[in-house]
């Protein structure tokens, strides 16, 4: 009988649990090991943020689910590995710290023959002084309580400029190195809708300030796009949305601090700029959560076992190529740990070979680079390929092959909402294929069969479909294994 | 709010901006119907290429 440990329990973490409850027969366990008590639906935090959700539309609670699924659920954080098990026993071996409320941060030492590490992203708002709500002078939507923090500000920057003040309203990127550019520009196109809907528009500034070079490049190195017999580029698709809106753009910025109502920053020609803000939606740059890994005797091999970055390193060429040299077949297929093959690293926890938008720095020596995205449903397909790894490993033995879903092979759809409402809403939806792009096989690195971007109310309603449909899902109810991730 | 006249923001008065006819293809709803239906069909054949 097998033990099977999941660490994290987001989209990754979560697909993987339900997956392996449904594939694993009776006699092995599945562990889930998460500090949150509660499943999040990420993508809708963004219209909390703009009080059109509230907390309760987009987080429920993990217990229930998994005890419905007949998996151990624990409210606790990972803060060692010990992949080749340690003094006590050979089986590998995961330090968990208690984090449920009254819990008193005991921790305990629990055995795994097969761990996911689906930790997800450390939220590193310390990298820019000032930023953040916890202790700086911007919000954020990165979690549902960010996002309400998010909403009240708004709120009352709203009720200002009803008072007939002007407001500056900045939504962006905290650091130069951020990713998740996508969820930033979703945003700012629903702060938009909200103060057109508040009949205040024309009082406010509303500024995108991001580390992308060129709009749409989304951390993906932008998009081609096939429309009316030419080719485009999501760079001027994304910009007519914005002209059409009024939403400046500052591009290239790596922020280096935030005081209250000034955004100070550096862009990609060295300059250094200040920006005056009433209301700052930033978003922080992503590390790895803090994870130790420990040989048998006790030594430190973090440093094997991770990236700099914090994140796992798994089967990705991780040889430091220049950036003009890498190529599509460097991405990770199997996601399994470098040296340990009963070891998957999953979502935003594998450390990325590569960025895919192309790395620049100032002359100051300052990288602006925006980070791979690897959230949604890349997330949860890597999820499901290592349950599916794990599961035949367990019925047919250690030579089972083990299941592959490169990002350089996967597509993802980013629908990103710019107004609600079933006949007013809008949104721009884009899909991408693949996400990682392969100028072997396209000369555009992507198909452009399936590589659109459209706007429109349908994207609204896709974006809502998505919200309950992927909810339904996550809570294991009638058929969620027939919802593609 | 003070003085941002300085803020280096990117020239847009290029991008293209769209019609009329577009912008009530977008809020049609039988039009936005059909690119719903397209959308969809879309997202499930890059499920069936790439995603195992």
């Amino acid at each position: 009988m097998a033990d099977v440990v999941v660490l994290g329990a987001g989209v990754a973490g979560h697909t993987a649990a339900l997956h392996l409850s449904r594939l694993l027969p009776k006699g092995h366990t599945v562990t889930v090991v998460s500090p949150n008590s509660q499943w999040n639906w990420i993508p809708s935090n963004i219209w909390v943020g703009v009080g059109k959700m509230g907390k309760e539309d987009v987080v429920f609670p993990l217990a229930p689910v998994y005890a419905k699924k007949g998996v151990t659920f624990k409210q606790a954080k990972a803060v060692a590995i010990w992949p080749q098990g340690d003094s006590e026993s050979d089986r590998g071996a995961v330090d968990i710290v208690a984090t449920s409320p009254g819990a008193d941060g005991s921790s305990e030492r629990i055995r795994y023959d097969y761990l996911v590490n689906a930790t997800g992203p450390q939220l590193k708002f310390q990298m820019t002084p000032g930023l953040g709500p916890h202790g700086g002078h911007t919000v954020s939507v990165c979690t549902a309580d960010h996002a309400i923090q998010a909403a009240e500000a708004l709120r009352a920057t709203i009720a200002r400029l009803k008072a007939g003040e002007r407001q500056t309203l900045v939504v962006g990127m905290g650091h130069g190195t951020c990713t998740c550019e996508g969820a930033a520009f979703e945003y700012v196109f629903n702060v938009d809708h909200e103060l057109r809907e508040a009949g205040v528009r024309d009082l406010a500034r509303v500024i995108y300030l991001t580390n992308e070079k060129e709009l749409g490049d989304f951390g993906v190195g932008g998009m081609t796009f096939a429309d009316m017999g030419f080719e485009t580029s999501s760079e001027l698709w994304t910009g007519s949305l914005f002209r059409e809106r009024g939403v400046e753009a500052v591009l290239g910025a790596h922020v280096t601090k935030v005081e209250p109502g000034v955004v100070h920053y550096e862009t990609l020609d060295g300059e250094f700029h200040t920006l005056d803000f009433d209301f700052g939606m930033l978003l922080p740059p992503f590390g790895g959560v803090p994870l130790a890994a420990y040989d048998k005797n006790g030594e430190d091999i973090s440093a094997s076992m991770f990236a700099p970055s914090g994140f796992m390193k798994v089967d990705a060429d991780y040889s430091g190529k220049p950036y003009a040299e890498w190529k599509a077949s460097d991405w990770p297929k199997t996601y399994q740990a470098i040296g340990y093959d009963n070891i998957w690293a999953v979502g935003i926890a594998f450390a990325p070979p590569h960025q895919i938008s192309q790395p620049r720095t100032s002359p100051n020596g300052t990288l602006i680079a925006p980070a791979p995205p690897r959230t949604g449903m890349p997330s949860g397909v890597m999820g499901k390929t290592a349950a599916l790894s794990i599961a035949d490993r367990i019925k047919h033995g250690a030579s089972a092959k083990a299941h592959e879903a490169s990002m350089a092979n996967m597509g993802a759809a980013c629908v990103a909402s710019a107004g609600a409402g079933m006949r007013t809403g809008s949104a721009a939806a884009m899909t991408m294929m693949p996400v990682v792009p392969d100028f072997e096989r396209y000369p555009t690195g992507r198909d452009l069969k399936d590589t659109r971007g459209e706007l429109g109310l349908a994207g609204h309603w896709v974006k809502l479909m998505l919200h309950y449909l992927f909810i339904h899902k996550a809570k294991g109810r009638l058929g969620w294994q027939l919802i593609p991730e | 709010m003070s003085d941002n006249s300085a803020v280096p923001v990117a020239d847009l008065s290029k991008a293209p901006l769209p019609t009329e006819k577009m912008l009530k293809r977008r809020k049609s709803v039988p039009i936005q119907l059909t690119r719903f239906a397209v959308f969809n069909a879309r997202i499930m054949r890059m499920v069936l290429k790439g995603h195992g």
